[in-house]
């Protein structure tokens, strides 16, 4: 545990003093500041049947596919290619204690960048809103759609963690944690979007796919419903693809 | 009753260790140890399985078979409890870019259990050890010079006092003040903890090792403290003898002292001298007596000399035996 700590502040340490962090940030808040415009400026042309916010949530696929791979690319790729990852193996800390230090402090700065996003649907309150009136930014809103992008967030960095352990090229695990989230997206999407009910032939995938349904979880957690059905998909996947990083680190070195 | 844990018999024990990558094998019924306290220098052609048989015995790497044990804990079974005892500096040395030499130590300082309240302390006395307090402490590892690299390497393997110090090539790349002064600190560190380095540099490693463990291809050929194996893998001595007499001259006197000395053929230098090569077992009496022999007979003689077999030699000597003559020994 002691070990887990030091290495998860050395690694909080080196998110904030790295360059690649602070141009991830850039990106994550200027297409998520474009996002919440364009949804403002839409809903400022004719009635919609969602608020600004809750439109900007549902494109968090954008920001998930353009910026996760980014943190997640160099943290074990990078130090396996400089050979600094066998000199921390050298020591008595643990693999594991090393995939989860990298894992918290990578799932952090992604709940960070969210929270850095609040601030635009605040300044739009703080400049357009007006008192008892929430449909600017509503908090409920906000803090469900939150909930789900840091829910699932486990997953995915979990799985940009994962991608990076099998590579020793930055390049290249951003490119595989992008193929992994659009997969996953996309097969979430599918679910929510294809009449699966109506097709007898599948019947045998209606439960698991009731499961899947990406868009269909952050409408729950917007609406205010907690499920811990995907509460038990993310952490069983984040558990699932940690430790996989783990025996790819292990198998590797 | 005493909390102080047994001195295990060796600090490092590597017992028929193989390793093999697919149809290839790397290092195969590998045997040695290497006592506490004691510096072991670790030879072998490029290719031979040195950094391989290093990175098994500081478990970065699982060996195929045999048993790999650092001060007693193995290896293989307890990864966590053998790295507590022991430090490794791989080859090149990979480190950090952008971290300071201080901030890294200290990390490392913790991940290897120093005491909390220790740290700085220890930190400080590893900075001072290896001459890094005043022209590198604060500077960016990814500034520093090859040299000071080198020796960061080296102040982090000493950081946690480890009962066993493995060092893969400690003084490549460095200049020979740089090598000095390495090769001072490795010798300080004798009876202190155990040392195994491995060096493509034979004179810094016959100046500063008890004792050699030479592999070739993978497997041992020889080892043992040098001046044995200088008898066991040299069993003669040379001599250049410079002098106008003849070569059957030369014999005569040779043989009458040592019935087994052979002259080798001589070769002109100048002015009628002639340099010629005498080799006597490395037994032999007349050993001690060459040059009174031959000046007491009157031969004409201007040089005589033993050969000095370094290091080198005996290097050479052993990579040119196969593996079953070195296990023989």
């Amino acid at each position: 545990m002691r070990h887990f700590r030091t290495l998860l502040a050395h690694e909080l340490r080196t998110a904030v003093l790295s360059g690649n962090t602070w141009a991830s940030a850039a990106l994550f808040l200027a297409l998520m500041g474009g996002i919440h415009f364009f949804a403002l400026l839409e809903c400022s042309r004719a009635p919609q049947p969602w608020t600004p916010v809750e439109a900007t949530f549902r494109l968090f696929w954008l920001p998930l596919l353009c910026v996760l791979p980014l943190l997640t690319m160099r943290s074990f790729a990078e130090e396996r290619r400089s050979g600094t990852l066998s000199a921390l193996l050298t020591t008595p800390a643990s693999t594991a204690a090393i995939v989860w230090a990298k894992f918290l402090a990578a799932w952090l700065t992604w709940a960070a960048f969210w929270c850095a996003f609040l601030i635009f649907p605040w300044i739009v309150n703080a400049r357009l809103g007006t008192a008892g009136d929430q449909r600017l930014s509503d908090p409920a809103t906000l803090f469900g759609g939150l909930c789900f992008v840091l829910v699932s967030g486990l997953l995915h960095v979990a799985l940009g963690i994962l991608c990076s352990c099998l590579t020793r090229s930055s390049a290249l695990a951003a490119l595989l944690t992008f193929i992994c989230l659009l997969g996953l997206t996309a097969v979430g999407g599918a679910m929510d979007s294809l009449p699966i009910e109506s097709w007898s032939w599948l019947g045998w995938l209606r439960e698991p796919a009731a499961h899947l349904r990406t868009f269909g979880h952050l409408q729950d957690f917007a609406g205010g419903i907690l499920d811990s059905r995907p509460l038990v998909l993310y952490v069983t996947g984040m558990m699932l693809s940690l430790g996989l990083a783990v025996l790819a680190v292990e198998g590797q070195e | 009753m005493s909390d102080v844990a047994p001195q295990p018999e060796a600090a490092v024990a590597a017992e028929r260790l193989t390793k093999r990558y697919g149809s290839l094998t790397a290092i195969e019924d590998l045997t040695f140890s290497v006592a506490p306290g004691e510096v072991v220098g670790f030879l072998g052609p490029n290719g031979a399985g040195k950094s391989t048989t290093m990175r098994i015995l500081s478990g970065t790497m699982a060996g195929t078979s045999g048993c790999a044990s650092i001060w007693g804990v193995s290896v293989a079974l307890n990864p966590a409890e053998a790295k507590r005892h022991m430090a490794y500096m791989p080859e090149n040395n990979p480190l950090p870019e952008d971290l300071r030499v201080e901030e890294y130590l200290r990390l490392r300082a913790r991940l290897k259990d120093v005491d909390a309240g220790k740290v700085d302390a220890r930190v400080n006395q590893v900075m001072e050890d290896c001459d890094l307090v005043r022209r590198a402490s604060g500077r960016l590892i990814g500034q520093l010079s090859k040299g000071f690299r080198q020796r960061v390497g080296i102040a982090d393997a000493l950081l946690a006092q480890p009962k066993v110090v493995i060092l893969d090539e400690p003084t490549i790349g460095l200049d020979p003040h740089q090598i000095l002064g390495i090769r001072d600190l490795i010798r300080s560190l004798r009876g202190q903890m155990a040392v195994l380095i491995s060096s493509h540099i034979l004179h810094e490693v016959e100046q500063v090792c008890d004792k050699v463990v030479i592999i070739n291809r993978g497997r041992l050929v020889a080892q043992g403290r040098t001046d044995d194996l200088r008898r066991e893998l040299l069993p003669h001595a040379g001599f250049t003898v410079v002098t106008k007499a003849s070569q059957a001259e030369l014999v005569a006197l040779c043989t009458a002292a040592e019935p087994a000395a052979t002259v080798e053929d001589g070769v002109a230098t100048d002015l009628g001298w002639t340099r010629y090569r005498v080799v006597l077992p490395a037994q032999s009496p007349a050993r001690e007596t060459l040059a009174t022999t031959l000046l007491s007979a009157g031969l004409p003689l201007r040089e005589i000399a033993e050969e000095r077999y370094g290091l080198e030699d005996i290097f050479l000597a052993a990579t040119r035996r196969t593996p079953a003559e070195g296990r023989r020994s």
